[in-house]
Formats: C-alpha cells, structure tokens, sequence
C-alpha cells in the first residue's frame, strides 16, 4: 500500500475518523508517517523511512503518485472489502500488495511486463474449497482496449514464476501456473471492456472473475464552485469520471 | 570440666533459645508492621522464583516505580509546601493505612501506601532474592545437602518455563531489533553475558564465522532459518540505509533428498518474508555457471573435481592439471560449457588449437601427453554425468538474493564432494571479482555461506582455507553439523573451525558436547566452609578458595530441549529458547494432486523418471487444470451479490 487516505484508514483501525486522525498524527510526532491533502476527499497518510524501517518493510518511501490516487484508493477498498469478508478470514488469506511485488522485482521490471494490483494467497490447509490457490487482483477503473486486457489476462494466467524470481522461471512450460484465478473489480465504466476480454479468453475464461468495485472504492468528487458546475453539467455516472482522471493510463503496465 | 561448669551449660542453652525466640518475634513483628512493603517483597520474590528471574530484574522494577514515589512525594511537598511533611509523608502514609485498613477500607488503604510501598517492597524482595540465589550458589542454602542442586534444576525448568511464555506471546521477540540485532529468542539463562530478556546478536557477529552444532530433530532448522532470515532482513535494512553491501546468502544443503526440498521451500517462504525478492534453489530450479570461473582458476576447480592421489600417483596428478590446462588456455578462449571443454580433451583437437607456430612448447606437451588425453577425457566426461547441468547453466551468484543449494551428499557423497567444491570456488570467485555496482558498495555483497550437514562434504572441501582468507573477501562463513565429530574429518581440523568462529558457537542438544563446552572456557567460583549468617554478613570461621567451573555445563546441553540452544561467545554463553518463524503459505504451488499408488513394488516406484539425453530438454508435459471451486460466495460477502444478467 503506497498511501490510504483518512476515511480507510479508520475503517482499517476500525476507529471514528476523528480517532483516525489522532492516529495519524501521533504517526507524524513521532516521523514515521507523513500526511497531506493530495486530492478531493480527506488527508492521504503515507509511511515515511523510519516508519517502513520500524514496520519492516523494505520499500522505498515516496508520497502517492498523484495520477495514482484513484487507483491507489480503488484497491485498498477492495482489499478492505475482501478482509472484512469472513470467508476470507476464515481461509486465512493473504493479501500481497503490488509495492510488495514490485520491491521483490527490484527495479527490473520488464517493459512489457503486467504486475498485478495485488495477489492473494490461500494457505493449503485452509478450510476453504480454494486452499493453496494464488489469486491476482485487478481493480479497473478506466476500459483499456479489449485485446490489450486480454493479453494481460493471458499473461497472468500463464505465468509460473514469483514476481523477481529468474528470467527463465518466469513462464516454464509444464509447470502449474502461479495464479489460478484473476479477480476483476471493475467501474462501470470499464465493466464492458473487461467482460469482452475474458469472452476472447476461450477455456481459460473460467479462471477470470469479474465484480463491481466495493462502495468507497471512487475518490470523492472534487468541491468548489468549478467542479459544482460541471458536476450540474456530467451525465449521472460522473462520480467515476473524477476518479477516471486521476488513474493510470490504458498504456501504464506499472 | 568443672562442676561449676557443667551447671551453667543448660542456663547457656536456654539463654540462647530464649535470643533466638527473640530475634524471630522481632523479625515477625517487624515483618508484620512492614506489612505493604513486605507483601510486595513477597510477591515480588514468588514471581522471580516462579519466572527464574535474576534479583537484577527486581531491582529494575524497583527503579522503574520509583517516579510514582518521586510524583507522590512532589504533589505532597506542592500540596503542603512544608519539608518536614515530605518527610513524614511515608510514615504519616503508612499510619493512615493502618487507619483505613482497620476502618476495612482496604482499597483505600493500599492506594495509601502503594506508592512508598512498592518501590521499597520490590528493592526488599531483590534483597531477599539475591540472598537466596547466593546462598544456594554457594552450598550454604537449603535445609538438605542437595538442596542446592534441586535448587539450580527447579530454576532451569521454571526460566525455561518463563521463555517458552515469552516466546508465545505474538510480537514479542522481533526478527530484528532497531539497532540492528538480530532476535533469536528468549534467553532461558545467561553465563557470563549480560542477562536480558530476548536473546539477540550483534549483526557483525553474522558477519564473522560461526558453527552450529546439534543432532537432527533439536531444532536445528529452525535456528538456522531463524538467522538466515535476520541476516536478510538486517543487511537489506542496512543496504537500503547505505551502511552496507546488499546481501547474499548461499546454502549448502549436504544432505539432499526429499527432506532437503522441503526446507528449501520453508527457506524460500520465510527469506521472502524477510525482504529477499528471489531465492533460487539449485540445481532444481536454478543452475551455476562453472565456465564463468576466471581460466587459471577453473583449471585448479576442474583439477580438484577429480579424486587423485599423492605419492606415485602425484605423476597422474601432473599430467591431468597439463592436460586442462592446455585445454582451458587454449588460443581461442576459455571454454564455455561442459560441452566444449570435454569436446577440447582430445589430443587432435588441441594438436589443432596450437597449430598456429607460435605454441611450440604446448605441441610438445600435448604429445608427450596424448596417451593419458583419453583416460583424462573418460573420467571428466564420467564426472560431469554424475554431476548433472546444474554447473552448467547460465546464472551467476548475483542473479538472485539467496542460493539455496541441495547436493546429494547422503546419496552420493562424491558427487556432493565435488559439487561442494565447485560451489564454494565460484562464490569465493563472485566474492573476490563482484561485478561492477551502483552505490558506495560498488557491486560488493555481503555474504552469508552456511554449509548445513557439513560433515558429508568435509574431506574435500577445505573450508577453514576459506575461512582464512573469507573476511578479506566479505565473506562469513556458518558451518552447522550434527556433532563434533561431523565437523571435519581431523580433530586438527575441527578446533580450526570452532576456533575460527568469531561470530560465537551454537550448540544444541549432542551427545558429546565437551570439546565444544571446553571452548567457554572456565569462570571463577569461590567454594567457601565460612557460613552465612545472614544477607551479606559471613561468619569469620572457615576458609574460602577459588574453584574454576566451565562455563558451559556439558550435562545441561545432553538435557536441553528441542528448540533450546546455548550461544557460546567470548567465554560466556547465553541458553536460548528459540523462536519459531511462520512462513506464509506457499505461493506457487497449485492444488496438489495426490500422488497414485504404483502397480508394480515400491521402490520401482521411488526411482526418478528417466532423465533426458545431454543436451536435450525434457518435453513439456500439460498441466491438468481441472475446473476452479466456486468462489462466489467469498466474493458475494467482499463485493456484494452481482445482478443476475
């Protein structure tokens, strides 16, 4: 997680956000967290050095990327509406976030290469019908072309090796693939594109799930007289056109 | 004697038992009127008996409640502005306490007097314990002769006891600490270093070399583990601070087998937690390029690779390290895989390569040599058969953050000789060539190799010529075996290495620790016959005289527990409970299919598939996928029902 913004950082402490902001601040007191108001909506808190240092994890620190915002929001309410799920607790899943794939990569992430937004894994022994399955998770905000989604499908349902591992362990034929299924969790707007894709997937599209973001998933719509007015002027599906915006580019494979 | 005399004695008698009665109603009542401090006392030294605490760790609760007497005595000298009332503040507290315990307002009364009483009552208790602990050290303690050991085994169990629940709790004993220490666990006891509640090393001694020894089954596995992964952790930590090289840890697993496989994988899940991004596990997944040694010290890797004798058969030994040469010096380069250089051992092919008239002396060479070129070709062509690819493929140590290495040392030790060999001369290669870097390190890692079941590949591997001239190298060097005797194949051998371990000596639970508990050295016990009349008050009769105990009492290391282990450093050692890690669950692996029963008997059935000729890749076989489960309903409560189209 790259950064969370005040109202699901409550949710994760399960706390009012006025507690949340108190949290956040004793984080600042003692400089392991650093928080601002990135964009609409309320204050975004990231960790800082020492706070990843104190937490263990071995990231770079670096405040969100502001054209990522939308992104970065869409997926941490899908991961706070998959934890809360007692199905999940249950099976005792993991969540591995993309900064987590990303950091083992170190840096030597192909061109072309499509790292999920997060994975998550199911312990062997857990007492659900998918235990010991590997999931990547895709939160789509805006529709890529329909064959650049499939090829992106494709290419997480073909791959054998761990995010970082050699280069000739990445795709080895023969071996059981690395994630048995791809959960798509999409706004409306990119809904049709996604579904499209996986209809061109054939066989394999028994592996691809798709479902609508979880609700406050979407970035706040911006205030002031402005943003008002255009709101007055969008079609009814607008609120998703404020966070559209703000996301990574059809192209962007980060 | 005199009559006079004997008449007094009974008088003396009841005079002394009347003393005695005295000094006992005085202690009661003195006990009795102290009663807050003497209850915390008492509580205090329960709980340090019950934990096996040392009386130091009182004596530290003590200063860490003294702020409450500090802000007690502070608010009544506000409160009166009088400094005689600050100090009649305890006995006027302690009054007031008798008064509303006597009201049978207890509460009220314990919050009084808490404040004097507990500092005062836990400082007592350390007083009282350090006492017991004394006297008992000494033999003078306890109303039986044994008491005193029944005492020190008591103390084990209960301090074993009190790690185990330190351990349990969740969080309590990090990977790492702050200042760059790595947690091994709780500490059961300490001799000789300082005594603390977890268990942690400085990660310099990481940096130097250790030995690990302990039979199989002692939790062996898990401490390696356990540092390994704060190895890792540490050094990427360090890294990413630039105080240091990135890390790369290398282990030879001699074993090999099924059993070797499976730590592999914990290895890989818990290094992954730890921040390595890949592991790679050869020669399954993974392979080494031996052809990328330098050419002069290939040839002397290629040279040991062979078993050859001394003696008579030094004349063999002299025309094999010829031949390689002349086929690894050739004029057009190294050669680059196994291939090519059994291709380059035969005497046309090199009579070829120094044809160009400027070689006159190599021609010659290969001539006189040309009968032995064959016998030379069929033994390394042999080797490489037994050896397998996995020195032959294209990675380098650098590729990848953790090596774990599996040789087939219980099933083919010659072959796991061999593999040892070659290894460690390609990582003392990588170590003293690193490839150029970006930051301060310049490419330079810093290497963890540990070498587990050293004792399959110790007549050939000569680890302590590694472990002379591994710091320059930046190496450190962790050697684990079963027992002493697994350590090398020379007792010469073996005080090398134990003696060469900077870093400190682990020692878990082996039939004969001496050699090693030899290693703490001694420490100075004073064996006295003087008694002790009471704390710190010794009768004047008697004598003392210096005794020297070991440091490390071998009859504890036969008793210790699986996951117990005593860290012997600068002769001082420190027993450990060691603390397990969770690895997450496996991330690649898909739904296991449960292996079929074989129709023919069972060893067929453990016979691998036959592998593929040289050079040729075995067919991709498809993977069954059978149709997922349906995770509709974890989705459903996460996400929402979705409509139905």
């Amino acid at each position: 997680m790259y950064g969370v913004q005040l109202d699901h950082l409550a949710a994760a402490l399960g706390v009012s956000e006025a507690r949340a902001r108190a949290v956040a601040a004793g984080w600042r007191a003692r400089r392991h967290a650093e928080s601002a108001r990135l964009g609409p909506g309320g204050s975004w808190t990231w960790l800082t050095r020492a706070g990843l240092a104190a937490a263990g994890l071995p990231y770079a620190p670096a405040p969100p990327a502001l054209a990522r915002l939308a992104h970065i929001r869409a997926v941490t309410a899908v991961r706070l509406a998959l934890e809360a799920a007692p199905r999940y607790a249950a099976g005792g899943g993991y969540w591995r976030s993309e900064r987590r794939l990303r950091s083992r990569m170190g840096g030597r992430v192909g061109l072309r290469e499509h790292v999920p937004d997060a994975e998550v894994h199911w312990p062997d022994d857990a007492p659900v019908a998918w235990a010991g399955e590997c999931w990547a998770i895709e939160a789509e905000l805006t529709p890529k072309t329909a064959s650049r989604t499939t090829a992106i499908m494709r290419e997480l349902l073909t791959r054998t090796g761990d995010y970082g591992c050699l280069a000739a362990e990445v795709r080895v034929p023969g071996r059981p693939p690395r994630h048995a299924r791809v959960i798509y969790l999409c706004a409306p707007a990119a809904r049709a594109t996604v579904a499209r894709a996986r209809a061109a997937l054939g066989s394999a599209a028994a592996r691809i799930e798709i479902r609508s973001l979880p609700p406050g998933a979407a970035m706040a719509a911006p205030s002031g007289p402005r943003a008002k007015r255009a709101r007055r002027q969008a079609p009814p599906s607008a609120s998703w056109r404020g966070a559209e915006s703000q996301q990574k580019p059809a192209g962007d494979t980060r | 004697m005199t009559r006079r005399a004997a008449g007094r004695r009974p008088g003396l008698a009841v005079g002394r038992a009347a003393f005695l009665a005295a000094r006992i109603l005085a202690a009661a009542a003195l006990v009795v009127a102290a009663a807050p401090a003497s209850l915390v006392a008492g509580l205090g030294v329960a709980v340090a008996w019950r934990a096996g605490w040392p009386p130091g760790r009182l004596y530290r609760a003590a200063l860490c409640s003294l702020p409450m007497l500090v802000v007690w005595l502070a608010a009544t000298a506000a409160a009166t502005r009088s400094a005689s009332q600050v100090a009649e503040a305890p006995y006027l507290a302690w009054l007031a306490m008798w008064h509303r315990g006597a009201a049978g307002s207890y509460p009220a009364a314990a919050a009084v007097i808490a404040p004097a009483a507990i500092p005062a009552g836990l400082a007592a208790g350390g007083v009282c314990w350090a006492y017991r602990v004394r006297s008992m050290a000494t033999g003078s303690g306890g109303l039986a002769p044994d008491s005193a050991a029944a005492f020190d085994r008591r103390q084990w169990r209960n301090q074993a006891r009190s790690a185990q629940a330190r351990i349990a709790a969740p969080g309590a004993v990090p990977l790492t600490t702050r200042n760059d220490d790595l947690a091994a666990g709780a500490v059961i006891r300490a001799v000789g270093h300082p005594a603390r509640r977890i268990a942690s090393i400085p990660y310099a001694r990481m940096r130097s070399h250790q030995v690990v020894i302990g039979t199989s089954g002692t939790g062996k596995t898990t401490l390696l583990l356990r540092l390994w992964a704060g190895f890792m952790a540490t050094a990427l930590r360090r890294n990413a601070a630039g105080r240091g090289g990135p890390p790369l840890l290398v282990v030879l697993d001699c074993k090999g087998g099924a059993d070797a496989r499976r730590i592999a994988d914990r290895v890989r899940r818990v290094l992954r937690v730890a921040g390595a991004r890949s592991t790679a596990i050869w020669p399954d997944e993974a392979g080494l390029s031996l052809w990328a040694l330098p050419p002069a010290q290939l040839i002397t890797t290629l040279v040991d690779l062979i078993e050859h004798g001394t003696g008579s058969a030094a004349y063999y030994a002299d025309v094999l390290e010829a031949v390689v040469g002349l086929a690894v010096e050739a004029p057009g380069g190294p050669p680059g895989s196994t291939a090519d250089f059994l291709a380059r051992l035969d005497s046309g092919w090199l009579t070829i390569a120094y044809a160009s008239g400027h070689h006159d002396a190599e021609l010659a060479l290969v001539r006189s040599a040309a009968r032995q070129i064959g016998d030379i070709a069929l033994r390394f062509r042999t080797l490489f058969r037994r050896l397998g690819g996995g020195l032959d493929g294209p990675g380098r140590f650098g590729d990848s953050d953790a090596w774990y290495c599996i040789l087939e040392g219980t099933a083919e030790i010659s072959v796991a000789e061999a593999q040892a060999r070659a290894l460690v001369d390609l990582l003392a290669s990588y170590a003293a060539y690193p490839p150029p870097g970006p930051g301060p390190s310049g490419g330079r890692r810093e290497i963890l190799l540990a070498v587990d079941e050293f004792s399959a590949v110790s007549r050939r591997l000569p680890v302590w010529q590694l472990y002379e001239r591994a710091r320059s190298l930046g190496l450190a060097v962790q050697i684990s075996a079963q027992s002493w005797a697994g350590l090398a194949a020379g007792e010469d051998e073996r005080y090398r290495i134990a003696a060469s371990a900077n870093g400190g000596v682990w020692l878990l639970r082996t039939p004969r620790p001496e050699p090693v508990a030899a290693l703490a050295g001694t420490r100075q016990v004073t064996e006295t016959t003087r008694r002790l009349l009471r704390a710190g008050v010794w009768a004047h009769q008697g004598t003392s005289r210096m005794r020297l105990d070991p440091v490390v009492d071998p009859a504890l290391i036969r008793a210790l527990d699986v996951g117990q282990a005593a860290y012997i450093y600068r002769g001082g050692v420190t027993y450990v409970q060691v603390k397990r890690l969770v690895a997450p669950p496996a991330a690649l692996q898909a739904r296991r299919v449960a292996p079929t029963r074989p129709a023919a008997g069972h060893m067929e059935a453990r016979q691998p598939p036959p592998a593929p000729p040289a050079g040729q890749q075995p067919p991709p076989r498809p993977h069954p996928q059978p149709a997922p489960p349906d995770v509709g309903p974890l989705l459903d409560e996460a996400f929402g029902a979705e409509p139905s189209s």
